[in-house]
């Protein structure tokens, strides 16, 4: 992460702890901020008084006064500079230094305890100067030799100096001569050290950011002196001439590269890509071959992490110098990765290799001038592109066929159950590489998926867990569960693949799909795990729902026409007999089946009705549910009565939670008209047409009456008040409904799931006023909610409690992305301050 | 003694077990989560414990004060890494003990069981320093993803009549609903929570988001969360939320309570929060809850664990109203530090730059 990230992040951290720390931050920050800079008018009364801020003499005696001074001291930021100024001025610290060894060899305790105590002070006191100082050779012995007798832990005592000592920890593969440089390094080691192990409890935030600032900047001198020197780089790659026997040199220059790499993933991007341009027109690309072939695996995941910071600096730069080999009619570093991904054993750097591979073949990477991004020279003059289409799709093609050979190769397998652990990883992976090209660029991976023959394979691991699944049925033991993983690993990736699929909604792919007898081989997965509640299972009615959510028209055409029966006999969830229920809508009996649900009454609420296929079953369920506690006014009955009416549905709830009934529910039209009123498509006017007819034709009840009343605002004729924040918050709802984030494509049928947010607020004012606990009035209703909206969005009569999802941030990308990182820690933070609050 | 146990035992005294050890753990791991539903049931009694952030000593202090694995029957709600220095040790011991005696420990993710989360608080660096590589921190994040979102605790006392004035309700009959965030919009039952395909990296909005990331707040109905995930969600939203499903109570952690547990909204929903002093001094006690199968406990038990000198004095033994029956909580603080030593990192070992 970079470090101004890290500073953020403390800033707004800190801003949510408790007193102390926050009374700490906020002088740190000013000395972060204005450095040495004049104090502000308030502080000049307290500057006054310390200016002339004096310690007493580094004496054994004069302890507990040193760190009574430096405590009242530092309560100010005043008093924390002109401390700082005096301590500097007067090297105080060098001073203080011997008398650790004196309070040693007295084994006077509470003397070390106090010298550690006016260290830690010192530290914190947060002054680069001090700092600096604190890691220097003379003194820093001395300093942690204090910080070893805290006296929060009187009966310990840490060994940071007998670390600390150790010269044998610095590794050299080539000598850096230059001094200046060697004294950084162990500076910025020993930071290291007082940052992870001997302040890493005590440390306040502005510190922390201190230490680390000084670290990045050592950093970054370090690397620009290392990349700077000819002579050293040319005698460090040189260790990897195969005339060189050394083996333990190699391993170290490998260490020393990833470490150079790691650190430059700090840096800013152009010194990064300097770095790294330097390194390459050394031979970098020979030294990752050497560490990826290597028997080692510790020196294989070195070696590909290298190449993953290559990678995650510049794909595009990667694949240019990939090109340009395949150009050159040299074997290109992918088809390297590719042979040894097929083959590595040790799984962590299987994964690593996929990830690798999945990077540098990303079909969706713009390829325009990416062979002029290879090589240092060409680096900041893109040539133009000398490489057609054409060519990079071939090789696309080439690359993945090689890549996919061992998925291709099931097809002669008759059987799936005898893969080895490391088959099993492989495939899973390719599998996974495969999901991910088809949803980076669909175009560009059809033809794979097409002339290789690929979904069927993925269609065959389908069949592995059902067939486990059928067997592990039968004796099925905990002890079972040893050879169970793979064949559900296989369920789990291949679901994940169509599951994407199904989501680009492409032609192509559809057919591919309905084709295969894939979602009969889902079906016979939904079949198998039925009585079992696990993770394939929910992956598959997942599937199922989407499909029903989005209204996928091809394929609820397809399911429900060749699995029908299938379908009927799944009854423990309510999604299939829903997709059944779609198909018949689009069959016309649509409009006749709506009709009938509209002109239910609202008093036959037990009775079961063809749900309405536009809705997402959950909304229309608890809406019953509602509607039924209301309809009576003793709860007991009612749900006896409701249960003994849903008694065939009775089984499919699980967990004993609510009751399933279902009818088409009062409670709705209110927030659908709120969606359809604010939605300007023209479905969306069309289904608030159909809302206002219900509104006509159901018979008014009682409760139905009360209702209205309490419903007052919602009635069709509110509903046109229509104001941006609902339209903010349609979106936001709509986004929601979005498990995938690449398909936002149709809105029509998704948005009617987005009632689902709203009725738990609105049934539940209903219910208070009708327990009587609240006794809201429609108005007091509409007041709260108003009130509620005002501070969220600062608008006007928005009618739901639901709109306050509106104003949630709309856009988090993906982790790679600084930004979403930062944004992830802003959340932390909150989290902090909510915690802390709360 | 089988590898696994003494894997525990290592693992027990703090000590790592081999990066091949690991991986095999996380597989096995994974072959038992795979099996677990959305919403996993558990029978009580069993013990509900909130975010340990890895604060290994204090886990251990958790143990000591709760009962061991496996006499003691353990949920935990999620938020095993980041923050403290033991990540690693705190959810392998987890993991080794979840592996070992899978019907007596659950394990659900918390948001903090992510690959964006660990790679930003902790974790992942934990993971480098300690093993050299990403590899251990990769098989952990692949067993986030299979771990479960919730869980239902069935068969909870509920024969005791209220305590308190506020049980006027008659839905403190059911089961508590375990869960690391909270409730979503998306979600109106609990059988909703199945039809999440779980397996896969938390998303930033949605359903399975919203769990592991919303708050309950003093508002009505649901509110714009602070965190940028998830939702803030009122009293009457759990309301109705417990009626529609018949529970009892919504067990969640995710927020820092300085009193160890927060009853909110009538009893109805409770933050435990079992990371004594967190990241080493925040300074509030820590909680686990206990729910029992019988009405003989209930109310709040204060436990010092020794005689170390520090004070029991923050302790509000029984707020008015917050009493219900079936569920005890523990109150703790952090590890004696003659049992944990001087929390810190690991240094680098050897260095060339």
């Amino acid at each position: 992460m970079a470090f101004s990230n890290i500073l953020r992040t403390w800033q707004q951290q800190v801003g949510t702890r408790r007193s102390y720390f926050s009374c700490h931050w906020q002088i740190g920050g000013l000395s972060l901020l204005t450095c040495s800079s004049p104090l502000d008018d308030a502080f000049s009364d307290d500057l006054e008084t310390y200016q002339s801020i004096m310690l007493p003499a580094p004496e054994l005696g004069n302890l507990p006064e040193i760190d009574h001074v430096m405590r009242a001291a530092s309560m100010t930021q005043a008093g924390r500079d002109a401390l700082s100024k005096f301590v500097i001025r007067e090297e105080y610290i060098t001073k203080l230094i011997p008398l650790v060894t004196v309070a040693e060899d007295l084994e006077s305790l509470p003397d070390l305890h106090r010298l550690c105590n006016i260290m830690k002070s010192l530290i914190l006191l947060n002054d680069n100067t001090i700092i600096e100082t604190v890691v220097t050779d003379p003194i820093i012995l001395g300093v942690v030799g204090a910080l070893e007798y805290d006296p929060e832990f009187p009966t310990h005592k840490a060994n940071h100096r007998q670390y600390l000592a150790d010269q044998s920890r610095y590794k050299e593969v080539v000598p850096i001569k230059d001094t200046l440089i060697r004294r950084k390094i162990r500076c910025t080691w020993r930071l290291q050290y007082l940052k992870d192990v001997v302040l890493a409890r005590i440390l306040d935030d502005p510190t922390f950011s201190v230490l680390n600032s000084l670290i990045f900047f050592n950093q970054v001198e370090i690397v620009n002196h290392i990349q700077s020197n000819g002579p050293f780089l040319k005698e460090l790659f040189s260790v990897f001439d195969p005339r060189n026997a050394d083996a333990k040199r190699k391993e170290d220059a490998v260490q020393f590269l990833h470490q150079c790499a790691s650190i430059a993933k700090n840096l800013q991007a152009p010194a990064r890509a300097s770095l790294f341009a330097n390194f390459i027109s050394h031979g970098l690309f020979a030294v990752i071959a050497f560490a990826i072939k290597h028997p080692n695996p510790a020196m294989r995941t070195t070696g590909i992490d290298i190449l993953v910071a290559l990678l995650d600096h510049d794909p595009l730069m990667m694949r240019g110098y990939m090109l340009k080999a395949v150009n050159e009619k040299k074997t290109p570093l992918t088809d390297t990765l590719i042979d040894l991904l097929h083959l590595e054993s040790d799984l962590g750097v299987k994964n690593q290799l996929a990830d690798a591979v999945k990077v540098l073949l990303d079909p969706q990477i713009l390829l325009q001038d990416t062979m002029g991004r290879a090589g240092p020279e060409q680096y900041s003059k893109p040539r133009p592109n000398i490489l057609s289409d054409a060519f990079v799709q071939n090789h696309f093609d080439e690359s993945a066929k090689r890549l996919f050979m061992p998925l291709k190769r099931l097809e002669n397998r008759a059987s799936l159950s005898d893969l080895k652990f490391q088959e099993v990883a492989l495939h899973a992976h390719l599998v996974d590489i495969l999901t991910f090209f088809v949803r980076q660029h669909l175009y560009r991976s059809r033809a794979v998926i097409h002339n290789e023959a690929l979904a069927p394979r993925v269609a065959q691991l389908l069949t592995v867990p059902q067939k486990h699944l059928k067997l592990s049925k039968l004796t099925y033991s905990k002890s079972r569960i040893e050879i169970c993983v793979q064949p559900l690993t296989f369920g789990i990736v291949a679901l994940k693949f169509f599951r994407t699929l199904i989501s680009l909604q492409d032609t192509f792919y559809q057919a591919l799909m309905t084709h295969n007898n894939t979602f009969g081989l889902i079906l016979d997965i939904v079949y198998e795990t039925m009585p079992r509640d696990n993770l394939l299972n929910s992956a598959c009615l997942e599937l199922f729902e989407f499909i029903k959510r989005e209204n996928i028209k091809p394929i609820v055409l397809h399911v429900v026409e060749k699995y029908g029966e299938k379908l009927k006999n799944i009854t423990y969830v309510n999604t299939f007999q829903d997709l059944i229920l779609r198909y018949e809508q689009m069959q016309g009996y649509g409009t006749e089946a709506e009709s009938t649900i509209y002109s239910q009454d609202e008093g036959t609420p037990a009775r079961r009705v063809p749900p309405n296929g536009q809705r997402w079953q959950g909304v229309r369920e608890m809406d019953a549910a509602e509607e039924e506690y209301f309809n009576t006014s003793d709860d007991e009955e009612e749900w006896q009565h409701e249960t003994a009416a849903n008694a065939t549905m009775a089984p499919q709830m699980q967990n004993g939670s609510a009751s399933p009934v279902v009818k088409p529910l009062v409670d709705y039209p209110d927030d659908d008209e709120d969606d359809d009123a604010m939605d300007t498509k023209p479905e969306g006017s069309e289904e608030q047409k159909q809302q206002q007819l219900v509104r006509q034709e159901g018979t008014p009840t009682p409760d139905a009456a009360t209702e209205s009343t309490a419903d007052a605002p919602s009635t069709p004729g509110s509903s046109t008040v229509q104001t941006p924040p609902e339209r903010l918050s349609e979106k936001r709802r709509r986004e929601e409904e979005d498990d995938d984030e690449l398909v936002k494509l149709s809105s029509g049928p998704k948005r009617r799931t987005s009632t689902s947010g709203s009725p738990g607020g609105a049934g539940m004012l209903r219910k208070k006023r009708s327990v009587s606990i609240g006794s809201l009035s429609a108005t007091a209703e509409k007041g709260t909610t108003q009130s509620i909206l005002g501070t969220v969005t600062g608008s006007t009569a928005p009618k739901r409690i639901a709109i306050n999802l509106s104003s949630k941030p709309l856009s988090e990308t993906d982790s790679i992305d600084p930004a979403a990182s930062t944004s992830s820690s802003e959340k932390e933070n909150r989290d902090e301050n909510h915690g802390e609050s709360g | 003694m089988s590898d696994l146990d003494r894997a525990i035992a290592q693992l027990r005294a703090c000590r790592l077990i081999p990066e091949t050890q690991v991986r095999e753990l996380c597989y096995k791991a994974r072959e038992l989560l795979i099996e677990e539903g959305n919403v996993v049931c558990v029978d009580a009694p069993v013990t509900i414990c909130g975010d340990i952030h890895g604060q290994f000593h204090d886990l251990m202090e958790l143990f000591r004060v709760g009962g061991d694995v496996p006499d003691t029957n353990y949920l935990f709600m999620g938020d095993f890494v980041d923050r403290g220095f033991y990540s690693l040790e705190s959810f392998l011991l987890l993991l080794c003990l979840k592996v070992r005696y899978p019907d007596r420990i659950t394990l659900i993710r918390g948001n903090h069981e992510s690959r964006q989360i660990t790679t930003v608080y902790g974790f992942y660096d934990e993971c480098i320093r300690k093993y050299g590589s990403a590899n251990v921190w990769r098989y952990c994040c692949e067993v986030f993803d299979y771990l479960a979102l919730g869980a239902l605790v069935l068969g909870t006392s509920s024969e005791l009549e209220p305590t308190g004035p506020v049980m006027n309700d008659s839905t403190q009959t059911g089961a508590v609903l375990c869960v690391h965030g909270g409730l979503s919009p998306l979600i109106d039952t609990v059988d909703k929570i199945r039809l999440i395909d779980r397996k896969q990296e938390v998303p930033h909005e949605g359903a399975m988001c919203d769990l592991l990331w919303s708050d309950p707040d003093e508002i009505d109905g649901w509110g714009l969360s602070p965190r940028g995930a998830g939702f803030l969600f009122g009293g009457d939203i759990v309301k109705q939320f417990n009626y529609r499903n018949d529970l009892s109570l919504i067990a969640r952690a995710h927020q820092l309570v300085m009193e160890g547990y927060k009853e909110m909204f009538d009893g109805g929903i409770v933050t435990v929060w079992s990371a004594p002093n967190y990241c080493y001094r925040c300074g509030n006690v820590a909680s686990i809850l206990e729910l029992g199968e019988d009405t003989s406990n209930g109310g709040t038990v204060t436990r010092s664990n020794g005689d170390y000198g520090r004070s029991n004095g923050i302790m509000t033994v029984d707020r008015p109203g917050v009493r219900s029956p079936g569920r005890r909580y523990r109150v703790f603080e952090a590890a004696a530090q003659d049992t944990r030593g001087m929390p810190a990192k690991k240094p680098v070992a050897d260095y060339f730059l």
